[in-house]
Order: structure tokens, then C-alpha cells, then sequence
């Protein structure tokens, strides 16, 4: 414990844990020196671009690429029947089907890669993209899920229909996918039985997509002499892509290198594998140079993961004081045309389980089913652990439903369901340990600082006059940090994450690590951790990540799983380092180690002033002159495999006024607060609330994909998918409790994703509490003017006097 | 396809380029000059990443052809650092933590250095207005309009 | 994205010309804005072409138009026109049903009934403004057709009129010149609701 002034001004030199410590990655932006992957321009590179189909269920009847092959600058058009020699015109993926890297003799979904053209540059590409002919014959379309298992259906996978499993457990139709069971569904149905009061409510969660700003892309290079490939990549999980490729080309893992540069935002996107990934690859290594590939963004929003698309059931038992009695959630997944969405292969709806959410619930049952449509492959965790904003916005939608059904404030049902502090660790009806938790102190943080009882007075007001306001709160419980590797594992690579630390001479460091950033600023926070561990100053500490040539072996950044993990594995090495370097200050100072104490940034022999050696002294000795029987040099390697999940969780509360006009929802205020547990950087933890909560704000108001009859996707340009600007998005309130996790060496929790899973049902909330005293219980997202228009139209709100 | 030869100005240092009618001012910018802080997001004029400033004039470089900025001074964010000396706009940038993933932060310094030019003692209102026309995804644009408002009055106090 | 169309125009002219006009394939083809047919196959099936210019961005359709049934009494023509834009991006289909009907007071009636589906780019980017496009389309269709059928008919100076009508055609569709009727006929479409419709 800093006492002293010197003692404050040592550590504040660190600039470690818990200080808001300026970012390190930020020198490098702001003068347009990052590395995107668009940035990579190696010499003899080439450029890819795809023949996509304009069909979303069509059999291709005939691709004649002359046209394009005799264009000056073409060097080769590929399509599934040049890959078939090579086994590569379909490729697994994480969820255990397959997906066509380019159309076998059938097109799914409409912009499927149908070829892809190489050429010497992006122009040229496009050009020949134009020239290649392809002939289609439509089929009919599945667009609506709940048309899917109908038993005159159109069979949209004929390469497995005959196949009783997709890799996801039995089947019961060619169209469907899996059934995943959670809970006790007798017990839960008795528990509804018995129950003084049932609520149920059906949920639309829209197909939305996380669009980072930069789209997907690739450059792959493969050396003909070394037999060694080269992949820059746009790739959150730069590891498993390292053995997906060496699984695919069998190339050696140790001839493939996968480097993932500055990537410009990632939100779940950059998780999986994509064919424009595969045939560059693929090219790259039949022409013998570098071939790039990068989408526009018409490609990224019509082919690449999307999230979301559930249409949940939600039911809810309670006594008359709305003590909840049981749980229940019925599913019908979306998940387009194969099953690639990204997640723990055990686990086909992700966390979807953990949909009792903050609540003492006593039983539960979970059903999901998940369905092929004509539509894009995905399902991935945008801005979220997997499945988990779904869970959250399905329980949190049903407390409302309830409170309203028995004329309890929706604060106060809350209250009453709230697992209690000293009930953690708490195990939950679905399986879950809540590690730790205090719900109650944050929700009545929240309602001091908004004066709740004063917004009630101002709504009850304005409702007498006629004014719609409504008030939104959601208290959440995330999982985040996947995950233990004895039930989470990536195509059988259990998800655990390391670091590497090495200490030099003079005593900086670099270490590296299995996560790779994409904005959540790890330069800067794992040098925090380093710091505070090591007492060496974070200024002097370099970390790198996304080169497997030189980073441990690690799952990657999705599912706030960097913290949780990755900076667990970053603490676990420093201690190897700590623990090795009280041995050495143990020899330096002549004393036993028993006897020395950690001040900061030095090993102090307890009881004797003066007697004391600096981390950069001890630093110096592991390399000049250890103790006998003590290796040299001062680094360590940890690779953590986490004992459980972290549950951060937060209580928010939204206003919105409602023009009963025009249907435009104005948010007046957004009060966050978080707690993820132990804070590393407050400085970067307030701004990715923001910006998860901007994100948050974006899907509940206004993203979605939708599709007309024939499969077509209308959302997929900028013109039409909903990105807020600086116009629409609302100031940001946050504020924080700190509850550490107990099993993390830390106590920190992962936070980033928090904002976008807890305000997306916190807007919902509002929307719908502005028409409560109507009797509207629930509307589905997007909060669109016309469709809250359309509300307050049929509730003939809008009538002039 | 007929080439022209076309000359501007890029951050101060006259270039020359050949280029096709229809080829975009920011490929000839990132592909032809090497200046890569210019990038690309959604070639429809929507996200603001390839802002460059044209004769004193923010423009959205995927949909500017070449040609058009013959005999034109180009500025891009590799242009803002005078001397080796940071611009107000990008300290603040970094003070703020106005930028998480950095993809829209060139387009959103080249904005916010020709907004201040237009309007040096802006409001909050007026800063959300001017730099609508660059999206991000990553900050919430809290801390960005918090940058600008910082950036501004340094350079006020100049 | 899928539009049903119903249209009629009345025609200064008698039935029987307006009949003997709708049989003439290549004729009732090249009413249609920046369409030509381009080979005459046999009697049911042709090759043709559209052009759609709208600003710089130039799309050009390749298809089959086939006919799938000529009923002499009724006076109907049906048939079906599929096409594929040269840069294999977007797909267009019609099934079209149009039949001559005698209108009170002499003169006839041109009746017609069109499915449109449009995928690809062109309904992911164009699918809001796909009804009015489509309603203007056929609008300049109806009037060229009525024009033909007059040109056809005994009156010697409406005839020269509508020929000099027809000369003034564009050869393509012109998305720009029309783009100020679509736009018209979308406003209309809003404000013509009667309060309780809704889309």
C-alpha cells in the first residue's frame, strides 16, 4: 500500500492497474499510420472479386467464364468444379456442418460467391466479375422460418438431406438443424400448473448484422519455394484460422502464418471463416503471388455474420406478490443456409441458458430449434457473448410483462427476484455459477441518480395530458469469457487463452498474447496488468498480438473474453515472473525469501531499510548472475484455462418522449451502470460503454435484414442498415460498482459487451412503457418513427383535438 | 481504357498519377501515393472514413474520381502533423479517447480540422451536426464530440 | 421482390384494331420503354433486350420472352418475359395478361394484369421505389400502344399525331426523364391513403 508521496509517485510511474492510462495503439491512428489489412500491398499482389448470384435458391445450370479469362489482366476465374480436385469447394465450419466455399451446382442464398476472379488489379477484377456468365435455374424460395420443416418445404441442403445429423444432434426434417434442451421440462411445466399468475409473450429478435466499419478482407501469399503460406487477416481468432487453413490445405501449421494487423472493429464479424478467405488462399497458392481480397460493403451485409434472427416464447410462473415460480423459453432459430454460426461447438445457442438472467428462479426449461432458410449463413455473438443478448432481452421483456400483469412497479419486481449478495456463488435453475453479484446496491444507485420517483410523478403528468414518455430499465446478468475447456471448445481446441512475458536485461518487457485487439486498446491494459504485477512501468512494456509466428496459442477476442482470459493469462506469467524474481532478490540480498516483502516495484528484506531490490536490478542479475541451480534469463509462459465464466452485470435505465405524430422516439436520458468487476483502464472501460451502448442503441432502434418473398435481402447498403451518426445518438450517462470475481486473479470481468446486451431491452423497455398504460405489453424491434407510428395509429393516439 | 495524367497537391507535395476516367480519387490516394490513412467503408458516400479535404473542403474520396482533383490541393490526415507537431485536433483526439479501432479516425481528424476552420466556437449541437457525415462504430461519438470541443478551444487559446 | 401490376387505357379505336395490334409480338414489345425484340425464334418464342439508364449506371437486360397462349374470343395475349442483366447481377420476370375489351361509347379498352419479380441488386437497392417504377414503365407502355393502334386506325390525322408521338420515343429507358413521374406518383401513393390504410 502507497502511504508516502514517494511511495504515490512510484506507482502513479507505473501507470498500472486501475489507471486511466492513455492509450498507446492512439500515436499510430491519428496519423493514418495503422495497418488494415486494405493497407498490406505486397510486391506482384494481385486482387480477387466475386461472381455472386442474384437468386437465392437456384440451380446453376452453366458458368462460361471465356469472356472473362480473355480479358487483358485476368489471371485465373475459379469455381466450385476448380476446387473439387482439391477437396476445397466446401469447408467445414465451427458448428459442425459445411458450407460451399464457391456454389457446388446450387446457389443458397442470394450474393453466394458463385466464382471468384483473380486479376492484376481491383478494376479489372470487377470487370471480369461482369463477364463471366452464369445460368440459373430458380427454385423456390424458403424464406420464413416457420415454413421450414413443413413437409412440402422446399429441401434446401440436398448434400446432407439424408443425413439424421448435422453435426448438432438428430434431425427431424432435411431443413431443420438441431433441438437443444435445457432445464427440467416436467418440472417447469408443474410449476406453471400450480402457478397464481402465467405471462407469455412472443419476441421477435430481428436479424441484424454488426457491420464494423471495416469490412472483411484478406491477403494471402504463399511462397512456392518454402512451401510456406502467409495470411494477413481480418480475423478476431487468428489461431483457430492458423489450424483451420493448415487443416484445409495440408499445409504443415508450422508453413502457416496468420497475422491479423489493425483490424477496424470486429463485434462478432470477424470471428469465422469466409470463402473469399478460402479462394484467395486457394489462389495464392495455385498462381504462385499474393492475392488480395477485400469486400465492399453491399458483400459484408448481404454474406458475412449476421446476428440474432430468434423468435422466442417466453413464459414466466409467479405468486400473486410476483415471486417467479418458473421459466420458460421456446425458440425458432434462423440460421440462413448452413450452420456457421460461432460458437462453442458443444453449445448450438450459445449461452442462451443463461436466460434466468439476474433472477432466483427455482426452474426452468429452455428449447431451441434452429432451421436453414434461403438466407446468409451466421448467427455469431455481436458485441455479446453467444447467444446471451437474446437471453437477456427475452428475460428482461418478460419481467416488464410481469410487473405489468400484476401491477407491480417493474423496479420493485426486480427487487423482490434479485438473487441476494450472499446467496453467490449462486448456481442457477440452467446450470450456471453466477460468480458474483450485487444486484440490489446497483438498481438503487440507479434509481437515486434519476430521481425514479420523480419520473414517475412526470410520466403520470404527461400521460393525463396526452404525452407519451416512457421509461426503460433492464438489470442483466452477462456470461462472458469462454470458457472452461471441459464444456468449451473451437472445433475441439479448448478455449483457453495464454501469455507470454519475457523480462530483458535492462528490464523492459514485451510479452504477447493468444486475444488480438480491434479497438479494445490491449497495448495499453495488458501493460497495466504487466505493471502492476512486475512494478516494471508500463511505458517500457511492449505487447503484441495476432502473429502466430510469434504469440502463444490463444482463441482470440470475441465474447469479452480478453479480460476474463486473456488477462488472467497475462496476470498467471507475471506472478511465474514475480515468483522467480523473488528467488533472485532473495540471493541478491542474502535473506530468505520468507523474509522479503513486495513494495510496488521492489522486494524489500522486512525489517531492515535499505536492505532492497528493484524489479530492473533483479532483471539484470537473471541474466548476469542467477542463483545456483536457478535458470537464467526472466520470462514466462501461461496458458489459462479459466475455472469458470465471469458474470458482470449492470442495472440501466432509459427516457424517451414520443412525438404521437410522427412516432420519432427521442431518448431524453441513458443511465448506465456496470460492474465488471475490477477495473483496469476506467479511461477505456467508460468508452466502450459508449460505444456498446451507441451499438445497443443502433439494433433497437433501427437494424435489421429483411428479406422479401424471394430471398432477396433489402438492408444490405448503408442507405438502408442503420448505423447511428452523431444526429440520432443520445449522451451517455455511466456510472459503476465494483463486485470482483472471485476465481479471477484479477477479481476483473470482461465489459464491452455489456452496454449492447443491457441496452438493447433497456430501449424496448422505454418504447413500450410509453404505451403501458394502453395495455401494450410488447413491440419488437426496430422502434422505427413509422413503426411506432403505426402503434400509436392503431391505438388512435395520434388524434388532433 | 484511356489514361489521363493528372497533377495535385497532397499534403503539400505536388504529385503526379495515371489514371483511368473512372478510377476513385482515394484509390489513386492509398494505392498510387502509398498514403494509406485514407480508408474505405462503404463506397456510397455514408461512412466518412475516406474523408480527405479538397481546396478546403471536406469530401468523401470514394466518390470523387482522380480526375476531378487535377490541379487541386489534397489534404488527407497524413497532412495534419506540421513539423513533426501533432494538430490540435489530433492531441485531443488522443487526450479524449476519442478513438477505439482508429478505421474512421482519419476521416472523422480530417472532418473535424475543416469544421473548425468553418466554425471555431462550435456547440455541442453544432459539432454533432458537423461531423454527421462520419459514422463510427466503436465510440458512442461522446468522447469524439468532447475532442472537438477540446481541440477548439486549444486552438482558441493559441 | 415481387409487384402485382392492374392497368387499363382506353383507345380511340376500334377492338378489333386494338386485337389485331396485341398479336403483333414484336410491335406490343417494342411498346415497352427501351425494349426491342432481337430474334423471332418461331411464332411463340423471341429473343430480346432492355436498357435502363438511370444516371451514369447503365443496366441491360438479355431474355426470352415466350407466349403462352393466344385466346382468338377472349381477345388475350399471355406471356411470360424472363431476363438477366448482361453483368449477371440482377434478374427480372413478367407474366403478363392483356386483353382487348369494347368500351362504351365505341373505342376500346386495353386491359392488363403483370407479375413482376425482380432479384438481385436491383431489388436489394431499387425494391421501395419498385411499384412506381414498374406503374411508369407500363404507363408510357399504355400510351405507346394506344398510339400504335391509332397509327393503325382509319383516322388519317390522329394517326399522323400519334406516329409523330411515337418518333419522339426514347430508344431506352431513361431513368432520369421519368424519375420526376415516380417520384409524383410516390407522394401520391402517400397522401392518396385514406387514413387507416397502411403499408
Amino acid at each position: 500500500m502507497a502511504t508516502t508521496a514517494e511511495d504515490l509517485a512510484r506507482e502513479d510511474k507505473l501507470q498500472g492497474l486501475g489507471c486511466s492510462r492513455k492509450r498507446k495503439e492512439d500515436p499510430r491512428f491519428i496519423q493514418g499510420k495503422g495497418t488494415y489489412v486494405d493497407d498490406v500491398k505486397l510486391p506482384g499482389m494481385l486482387f480477387a472479386d466475386m461472381v455472386r448470384s442474384p437468386y437465392a435458391h437456384a440451380r446453376i445450370k452453366s458458368i462460361n467464364k471465356d469472356k472473362a479469362l480473355a480479358l487483358p489482366g485476368v489471371h485465373a476465374v475459379l469455381t466450385a468444379a476448380d476446387l473439387k480436385p482439391l477437396n476445397l469447394h466446401w469447408m467445414p465450419t465451427l458448428a459442425g456442418d459445411v458450407q460451399a466455399v464457391l456454389a457446388d451446382e446450387k446457389v443458397h442464398l442470394q450474393y453466394q460467391e458463385v466464382a471468384v476472379v483473380i486479376a492484376d488489379d481491383r478494376y479489372i477484377a470487377a470487370d471480369a466479375v461482369e463477364l463471366v456468365e452464369v445460368e440459373y435455374e430458380p427454385l423456390p424460395v424458403l424464406v420464413d422460418p416457420h415454413k421450414a420443416l413443413d413437409d412440402d418445404a422446399p429441401i434446401l441442403r440436398e448434400d446432407i438431406k439424408d443425413k439424421d445429423n448435422a453435426g448438432q444432434g438428430p434431425r427431424k426434417h432435411p431443413n431443420h438443424i438441431f433441438s437443444w434442451e435445457v432445464g427440467e421440462q416436467e418440472a417447469t411445466s408443474r410449476a406453471f400448473d400450480e402457478a397464481e399468475v402465467v405471462v407469455k409473450e412472443e419476441i421477435y429478435y430481428p436479424r441484424v448484422h454488426p457491420s464494423p466499419l471495416e469490412t472483411c478482407g484478406c491477403v494471402a501469399s504463399f511462397d512456392k519455394v518454402k512451401g510456406s503460406l502467409m495470411v494477413y487477416i481480418t480475423s478476431q481468432a487468428p489461431h483457430i484460422v492458423r489450424t483451420v487453413v493448415s487443416m484445409l490445405s495440408g499445409l504443415p501449421e508450422s508453413k502457416v502464418r496468420i497475422i491479423s494487423p489493425d483490424i477496424g472493429g470486429g463485434f462478432g464479424n470477424k470471428v469465422g471463416i469466409y470463402p473469399g478467405y478460402v479462394t484467395a488462399i486457394v489462389a495464392s497458392i495455385v498462381l504462385g503471388r499474393p492475392v488480395k481480397w477485400v469486400e465492399d460493403r453491399m458483400e459484408h451485409l448481404s454474406t458475412t455474420a449476421w446476428a440474432r434472427d430468434y423468435y422466442m416464447t417466453g413464459e414466466l410462473a409467479a405468486d400473486k406478490n410476483g415471486r417467479i415460480k418458473g421459466l420458460r423459453v421456446n425458440v425458432l432459430a434462423d440460421h440462413g443456409a448452413f450452420n456457421s454460426h460461432a460458437q462453442p461447438t458443444k453449445w448450438p445457442a450459445g449461452f442462451f441458458s443463461i436466460c434466468t438472467g439476474s433472477y432466483d428462479i427455482p426452474v426452468a426449461y429452455v428449447k431451441v430449434d434452429g432451421v436453414y432458410t434461403n438466407k446468409a449463413p451466421g448467427g455469431v455473438a455481436y458485441r455479446c457473448s453467444f447467444r446471451v443478448t437474446e437471453a437477456v432481452y427475452v428475460i428482461e421483456r418478460m419481467m416488464d410483462v410481469l410487473a405489468q400483469k400484476l401491477g407491480i412497479d417493474r423496479m420493485e419486481l426486480r427487487m423482490r427476484n434479485f438473487v441476494k449478495p450472499e446467496q453467490f456463488p449462486y448456481h442457477t435453475a440452467l446450470g450456471w455459477e453466477l460468480d458474483s453479484g450485487d444486484y440490489h446496491t446497483a438498481l438503487t444507485k440507479v434509481l437515486k441518480a434519476v430521481d425514479y420517483e420523480g419520473l414517475i410523478k412526470e410520466q403520470a403528468e404527461k400521460r393525463s395530458k396526452g404525452e407519451l414518455m416512457g421509461i426503460g430499465v433492464t438489470t442483466f446478468t452477462e456470461v462472458v469469457g469462454a470458457g472452461p475447456s471441459r464444456n468449451c471448445d473451437i472445433l475441439g481446441v479448448g478455449m483457453f487463452d495464454s501469455a507470454e512475458i519475457r523480462v530483458h536485461p535492462t528490464g523492459s518487457v514485451i510479452a504477447r498474447m493468444g486475444t488480438i485487439s480491434q479497438g479494445q486498446g490491449h497495448q495499453t491494459t495488458y501493460a497495466q496488468i504487466i505493471a502492476s504485477e512486475l512494478g516494471i512501468p508500463s511505458d517500457e512494456i511492449q505487447i503484441e498480438e495476432g502473429d502466430t509466428d510469434t504469440a502463444p496459442y490463444g482463441l482470440g477476442t470475441y465474447g469479452s473474453r480478453s479480460t476474463p482470459v486473456g488477462g488472467a493469462a497475462t496476470a498467471m506469467a507475471a506472478r511465474k515472473i514475480h515468483d522467480k524474481a523473488r528467488k533472485i532478490a532473495a540471493h541478491l540480498l542474502e535473506a530468505s525469501e520468507n523474509d522479503l516483502e513486495w513494495d510496488i516495484d521492489r522486494f524489500k528484506v522486512k525489517g531492515v531499510p535499505g536492505a532492497e531490490k528493484t524489479m530492473k536490478e533483479i532483471a539484470w542479475a537473471a541474466y548476469n548472475r542467477p542463483p545456483e541451480g536457478l535458470e537464467p534469463g526472466l520470462e514466462a509462459v501461461n496458458y489459462y484455462d479459466p475455472p469458470n465464466f465471469t458474470y458482470p452485470f449492470g442495472a440501466y435505465l432509459c427516457v424517451v418522449d414520443i412525438d404521437k405524430y410522427t412516432g420519432e422516439v427521442k431518448v431524453r436520458r441513458f443511465y448506465a451502470l456496470d460492474d465488471c468487476g475490477t477495473r483496469i483502464n476506467p479511461m477505456i472501460i467508460e468508452g466502450q460503454i459508449h460505444g456498446g451502448l451507441n451499438e445497443g442503441f443502433a439494433v433497437a432502434m433501427g437494424q435489421e435484414l429483411p428479406f422479401d418473398a424471394e430471398g432477396n435481402i433489402l438492408g444490405n447498403t448503408f442507405m438502408d442498415y442503420f448505423i447511428p451518426t452523431t444526429m440520432e445518438t443520445p449522451h451517455w450517462e455511466t456510472d459503476y460498482t465494483v463486485t470482483p470475481s472471485p476465481h479471477h486473479p484479477l477479481g476483473a470481468k470482461g465489459v464491452a459487451e455489456s452496454p449492447h446486451v443491457g441496452s438493447i431491452p433497456c430501449f424496448t423497455s422505454a418504447v413500450v412503457n410509453a404505451f403501458a398504460h394502453k395495455g401494450v405489453t410488447h413491440m419488437n424491434m426496430p422502434h422505427t418513427s413509422f413503426r411506432v407510428w403505426q402503434k400509436i395509429h392503431e391505438l388512435s393516439l395520434d388524434k388532433r383535438e | 481504357m484511356a489514361k489521363h495524367n493528372i497533377s495535385f497537391k497532397l499534403n503539400g507535395q505536388q504529385v503526379n498519377a495515371l489514371v483511368e476516367s473512372r478510377e476513385l480519387l482515394v484509390h489513386v490516394i492509398r494505392e498510387q501515393c502509398g498514403q494509406t490513412g485514407t480508408h474505405i467503408g462503404c463506397e456510397t458516400s455514408h461512412c466518412g472514413v475516406c474523408t480527405v479535404d479538397l481546396n478546403g473542403e471536406s469530401v468523401k474520396s470514394c466518390t470523387v474520381l482522380a480526375v476531378q482533383a487535377d490541379g487541386s490541393e489534397v489534404m488527407t490526415v497524413e497532412g495534419l502533423a506540421q513539423n513533426g507537431v501533432l494538430h490540435a485536433v489530433q492531441e485531443a483526439f488522443m487526450q479524449e479517447h476519442g478513438l477505439q479501432c482508429g478505421f474512421c479516425t482519419p476521416g472523422m481528424l480530417i472532418r473535424a480540422y475543416r469544421f473548425l476552420q468553418e466554425n471555431p466556437n462550435p456547440t455541442e449541437e453544432e459539432i454533432r451536426w458537423g461531423l454527421s457525415g462520419n459514422l463510427c462504430r466503436c465510440t458512442g461519438y461522446q468522447n469524439i464530440i468532447k475532442a472537438v470541443k477540446v481541440a477548439a478551444e486549444k486552438m482558441q487559446s493559441v | 421482390m415481387q409487384v402485382n401490376i392492374d392497368k387499363s387505357f382506353p383507345i380511340a379505336s376500334s377492338a378489333a384494331a386494338g386485337w389485331a395490334f396485341l398479336q403483333n409480338i414484336p410491335g406490343v414489345a417494342g411498346c415497352m420503354p427501351g425494349a426491342e425484340i432481337t430474334e423471332t425464334i418461331d411464332d411463340k418464342n423471341y429473343k430480346g433486350k432492355v436498357k435502363t439508364k438511370i444516371g451514369p449506371a447503365t443496366m441491360a437486360f438479355n431474355g426470352d420472352i415466350v407466349i403462352k397462349g393466344i385466346n382468338a374470343d377472349k381477345r388475350e395475349l399471355r406471356l411470360i418475359g424472363t431476363g438477366q442483366d448482361t453483368k449477371g447481377t440482377s434478374t427480372a420476370e413478367m407474366d403478363l395478361t392483356a386483353w382487348i375489351v369494347d368500351a362504351d361509347g365505341g373505342g376500346c379498352e386495353l386491359k392488363g394484369k403483370a407479375t413482376v419479380t425482380v432479384n438481385g441488386k436491383a431489388a436489394s437497392l431499387g425494391g421501395r421505389m419498385m411499384t412506381q417504377v414498374a406503374d411508369q414503365i407500363l404507363n408510357q407502355f399504355g400510351q405507346n400502344f394506344i398510339n400504335n393502334v391509332i397509327t393503325l386506325g382509319g383516322d388519317a390525322e390522329a394517326a399522323e399525331a400519334a406516329k409523330e408521338q411515337l418518333a419522339e420515343q426514347p430508344k431506352e429507358l431513361n431513368g432520369l426523364a421519368f424519375a420526376w413521374s415516380v417520384i409524383v406518383g410516390f407522394f401520391k401513393s402517400l397522401f392518396g391513403k385514406k387514413p387507416g390504410d397502411t403499408a
